[in-house]
């Protein structure tokens, strides 16, 4: 893991500078079945391929953005923040 | 020095400096500042340089660059440096490793003539049954296989290392031909160009070489022998600003997104470059033949270094065994330095195009073998003689006498960087050589790596590819592109990869002491695919890790499991290239991880503190003894920091909202003034946190979290404003506030000196906050119980820091004020049977069998952690935690050790403490719900095996009914 992450804020930095939180998924309804939260809370789809994930620039600005990643080889990826997710998310 | 020279017929010899002088195994030996301890060691005369891993078979210097084991040395206690690379200084102690009682005369060196006794695995075969045999057998073994030995003294301990950085647009790895013309190309571009070389100077193999330039394309350079075109080039580039050269260093990692980490000494460099340019050049393939091992046996670009770069001539009567004009070159470069060269024995047949070098060895009447390569050397601490036959093996045809023997059989070229667990290499059977041409964006290679030759043909490919790096934005997957045809003399045919002439020393992985007939017997038992064979038998994984081997394994590895030629695979190349020691590796802690220090921090420091690291904090462990500090506090007034409580500020329309959603609590009827224990939990539903809340304003709340979570519950909560959109403020005070806290029974007549609003029971109950001023000092108290007795939490400005801690000590004078540290405050809470998450918890406590289900309030509508709180209840309680005491003089049991029920297993202590005050063991544990019953007995086993009886208890240890906290 030496790869670099782009902060929408500072630009290109150290991945070790980061956190990682999870992949991005949507909190299901209060009442959902608990075998929904259990996926949620324990389930990862991990996937081969482009993912979007939650990172906090720990060692930098400290702001929260989502980065759409592809794990094969974790150079090819773009970041935004959570409110322009919409728009970035046509291939998840 | 009696190898030294002082002329030489076709070369200008190199300024060598002062004379000084070092000790080799106690031995005094003459040398230059310019020397490197091998150099220094043939001069002398020397031949002997180590002994072998597994057979202490003698060893001597074989390629002059380090590549191998032979000259791993210990030098002023530091083990395992390179002889070949290490600069002598003067009065500098050098031993050699792994031979006893001597290097000369090795006991070990009895393997050697039992080889065919230990074949691969022979000691796990051996040693297998019955079970108690190996560990005795695994201490003598280890003994005798080995390197250096650490220094365990800590002679060394006092060296710094340094983590260096760089930020270039372009990196060129190897300072040759091929990385030097790069370099010029780069900084003509106007780039920050970084050229880093593993020798002590830049120039690669042609600062040994007398060849005549060219055709380059530098056409200053032309007509000049290539050391004095190299030194040129060298000299132009100096005029450049924009260039850095870092010599003597190491590059040992190739990563993502173009990382590159270097050691240069003591010093880490870790590089990241826009654009990489590897030129790592090649080295002399290795040959394997019998006794290809012997001291006396060097590579032919090592004895030209030795010979240009520190006029010392390793041999007097020479058989060089070549298949190019480079061997050609050689012979004549230690003919003119004063050799007597016996022979050239050159593995092609007549008829090739005659290279300049090998017409003029033929001009000076030096015998040439045309068609023959080595068989065998005699000889053992030195070479005698050597048998040469044909290249397909069989018998020998001639026998010569010679004290060496300079291999000059083809190139290998440095791959690793290029491979680096990314693109495999593969046989290119035009080129003859194992070759990476495919490599990640960003990164360029040119050079020798790639089987190019002639110093016009480098500079050219240099050139280019150092254009296109400093150029490229980003390139794609870069593939090598350089088409031109490869002239006669620039094809060097590989010899077989082992020359079957009989013998049982045919040494594939010199550093491992594996033979042909080992890797053989090895596939035999079943291990026929390269990378299980190379991890059955070792080769490949001794200090060199295969770069000297990496091809004859894979070559023959194909060969013995009857694979075609095309088909050898090599095995898979990772980083480190080169070897790096811990201490590069480690650097020095205070520069890579801060260290955190409190407000008061000085103040602990005037009186005596024993510090503890509570994560990157330094808190006070305690000032004297943990037992005694403990009695301060029940019998009197003690006072600690702890300004390391998170301290997290909550404000605005929707708080209420905001903290019902992350704390499971409830917060609509909390009255201003007073204080909550609150906790939090995951949406997993585990408890991970605990500490305190306080309405201390109308609509304004003050959350305290533990240390080790002060910054993540910050980023936590930024993170639930940001996907849940609460209109809070929240403020992180963490640092901005310092905190103490005065606890013992008359911590109220204390302070109540101290304030003018009403310390009295009535006014200020317990669970409440105020604020007041303390010497004009705004602060807030927070009347809380974690130690268990009377005790007001003060939070005030961190810059009051010091002046308000030494403020209430000398206050608190009469009151016999003592401070405290975090072991005994540990103590006090344990007595208290109060938790610590984390510490009492894991992953998995569930709130309800932690405990402190009271906290819960799930009748909400949505809050973090509620779908699996609704699960756990369902689930019921199948274990808890529950303060235990143990019989008076029981001995007090390790955090962590079983808890046992019938002999089994069934839970495990978390906590445990001698306790001052009832002069007992006590502590927490989990145990199955069934055997959680106030008054219940259970066994818990202590780290010797032996067992003490605790009983449960119902809330604490220590005034269980909290009057004491309460009044």
């Amino acid at each position: 893991m030496s790869y670099q992450l782009n902060c929408p804020n500072c630009g290109k930095r150290a991945v070790s500078e980061f956190t990682f939180r999870s992949e991005y998924l949507k909190r299901p309804a209060p009442d959902a079945d608990f075998s929904v939260w259990a996926d949620y809370v324990y389930f990862r789809e991990n996937n081969m391929g482009h993912q979007t994930e939650w990172w906090y620039h720990r060692s930098g600005c400290q702001s929260w953005f989502l980065a759409e990643r592809d794990t094969t080889n974790n150079t090819d990826h773009k970041s935004f923040w959570y409110h322009e997710l919409e728009k970035n998310s046509s291939k998840n | 020095m009696k190898n030294r020279i002082d002329t030489h017929q076709y070369c200008e010899l190199p300024d060598l400096g002062a004379e000084i002088s070092f000790q080799f195994n106690g031995k005094r030996i003459q040398a230059y500042t310019t020397d490197t301890i091998t150099s220094a060691f043939i001069a002398s005369g020397q031949t002997l340089l180590s002994r072998s891993f597994k057979y202490h078979r003698p060893r001597g210097a074989y390629d002059i660059y380090g590549q191998g084991h032979e000259s791993l040395v210990t030098t002023n206690h530091e083990p395992n440096l390179l002889a070949d690379r290490t600069r002598v200084q003067n009065g500098m102690v050098v031993k050699s490793q792994n031979a006893w009682p001597s290097l000369e005369f090795d006991i070990g060196e009895i393997n050697d003539t039992i080889v065919p006794m230990l074949p691969n695995g022979f000691y796990y075969k051996m040693f297998h049954k019955p079970k108690w045999v190996w560990p005795i057998a695994e201490q003598q073994i280890r003994k005798a296989a080995g390197l250096g030995k650490i220094d365990t003294e800590g002679r060394n301990a006092d060296r710094r290392y340094e983590k260096r950085y760089r930020f270039p647009d372009v990196c060129i790895i190897g300072g040759g031909p091929s990385g030097l013309a790069a370099a010029l190309a780069a900084v003509e571009e106007g780039k920050q160009v970084l050229l880093l070389d593993d020798n002590s100077e830049p120039g690669g193999h042609s600062l040994h070489s007398i060849a005549e330039v060219a055709n380059c394309k530098n056409e200053n350079l032309n007509g000049l022998p290539e050391y004095q075109a190299i030194q040129k080039l060298i000299d132009e580039l100096a005029e450049f600003p924009n260039l850095e050269v870092l010599v003597n260093s190491n590059v040992f990692g190739l990563y993502e997104d173009n990382l590159i980490a270097a050691q240069c000494g003591p010093d880490l460099f870790k590089i990241r470059a826009d654009s990489v340019l590897l030129a790592p050049g090649a080295t002399d393939r290795h040959l394997v033949f019998e006794n290809n091992d012997r001291p006396g046996i060097m590579t032919a670009r090592g004895v030209e270094r030795l010979i240009m770069r520190h006029a010392v001539l390793p041999g007097e009567n020479v058989v060089v065994v070549t298949t190019h004009d480079g061997g050609f070159h050689t012979a004549l470069l230690m003919q003119g330095a004063g050799a007597k060269i016996i022979a050239v024995v050159d593995g092609r047949e007549t008829g090739n195009d005659e290279g300049v070098f090998e017409k003029k060895i033929r001009d000076l009447a030096i015998p040439v073998y045309k068609g023959l390569t080595a068989h065998a050397a005699h000889g053992r601490k030195r070479i005698e003689s050597v048998e040469v036959g044909p290249i397909t093996g069989g018998d020998s045809l001639k026998s010569f006498d010679c004290d060496l023997l300079v291999m000059a059989v083809g190139f290998k070229p440095q791959i690793n960087l290029l491979s680096m667990g990314n693109k495999p290499p593969k046989w290119d059977a035009e080129r003859q050589i194992l070759r990476v041409s495919e490599l990640p964006s960003g990164v360029f290679s040119a050079g020798e790596v790639h089987g190019s030759a002639g110093f016009a043909r480098l500079y050219a490919e240099g050139f280019q590819s150092g254009k296109e790096a400093a150029l490229s934005e980003t390139s794609p997957g870069k593939v090598y592109t350089f088409k031109t045809e490869r002239t006669a003399e620039e094809i060097i045919t590989a010899l077989p990869a082992d020359i079957e002439s009989g013998g049982k020393h045919h040494f594939i992985c010199k550093c491992m002491d594996v033979t042909r007939t080992e890797a053989q017997a090895s596939i035999d038992e079943g291990y026929d695919q390269v990378e299980s064979l190379k991890r059955y038998s070792s080769m490949g994984m001794g200090p060199c890790q295969g770069k000297a081997c990496h091809e004859a394994v894979a070559r023959l590895a194909a060969q013995d499991t009857g694979l075609s030629k095309l088909d050898a695979v090599a095995t898979t190349v990772r980083p480190p290239f080169t070897g790096a020691t811990f201490g590069v590796l480690a650097g020095r802690a205070p520069h890579l991880s801060p260290i955190r220090r409190t407000p008061l921090h000085h103040c602990h420091i005037d009186l005596g503190v024993k510090f503890l690291d509570a994560g990157q904090w330094k808190r006070p462990d305690s000032y004297t003894d943990p037992q005694i500090e403990a009695g301060f506090v029940r019998n009197g007034l003690g006072m600690i920091d702890v300004s390391t409580l998170g301290k997290i500020e909550i404000s605005g329309p929707e708080v209420i909202k905001f903290l019902h959603f992350l704390l499971p609590g409830k917060y609509a009827k909390f009255e201003v003034g007073r204080t909550r224990y609150s906790i939090m939990i995951g949406e997993d539903g585990i408890l991970f946190e605990d500490g305190t809340i306080s309405h201390i304003e109308q609509g304004i709340y003050y959350l305290t979290t533990t240390t080790g979570n002060q910054d993540a519950i910050n980023s936590l909560f930024q993170w639930w404003l940001l996907v849940e959109d609460f209109d809070v403020q929240v403020k992180n005070l963490s640092l901005t506030n310092a905190a103490v806290n005065v606890t013992g029974t008359t911590a109220r007549e204390f302070l109540q000196k101290l304030v003018d609003i009403d310390m009295s029971n009535e006014a200020f109950p317990y669970m409440h906050c105020r604020k007041a001023t303390i010497a004009d000092v705004p602060v807030s108290f927070y009347r809380i119980g974690f130690t268990g007795e009377l005790g007001y939490e003060i939070h005030f400005p961190a810059e009051y820091g010091e002046s308000m801690w030494n403020y209430l000590l000398a206050e608190g004078e009469e009151f016999d004020l003592k401070p405290f540290g975090v072991e005994t405050q540990r103590i006090l809470r344990l007595e208290k049977g109060h938790l610590l998450p984390g510490t009492d918890t894991d992953a998995l406590s569930s709130p309800y069998e932690t405990g402190v289900g009271f906290a819960i309030k799930d009748d909400k509508d949505d809050f973090v952690g509620k779908a699996f709180l609704k699960h756990f209840k369902e689930r019921g309680i199948e274990n808890k935690l529950v303060p235990y005491q143990l019989e008076t003089d029981a001995p007090i049991p390790d955090d962590g050790v079983a808890v046992l029920d019938n002999g089994k297993i069934a839970g495990r202590v978390t906590s445990s403490r001698l306790s001052p005050t009832l002069k007992r063991g006590i502590g927490l544990a989990w145990v199955r719900n069934d055997m959680s019953e106030t008054g219940s007995r259970f066994s818990i086993r202590l780290a010797n095996g032996e067992d003490v009886q605790a009983t449960v208890l119902d809330h604490a240890a220590y005034d269980p009914e909290g009057t004491r906290l309460k009044s």
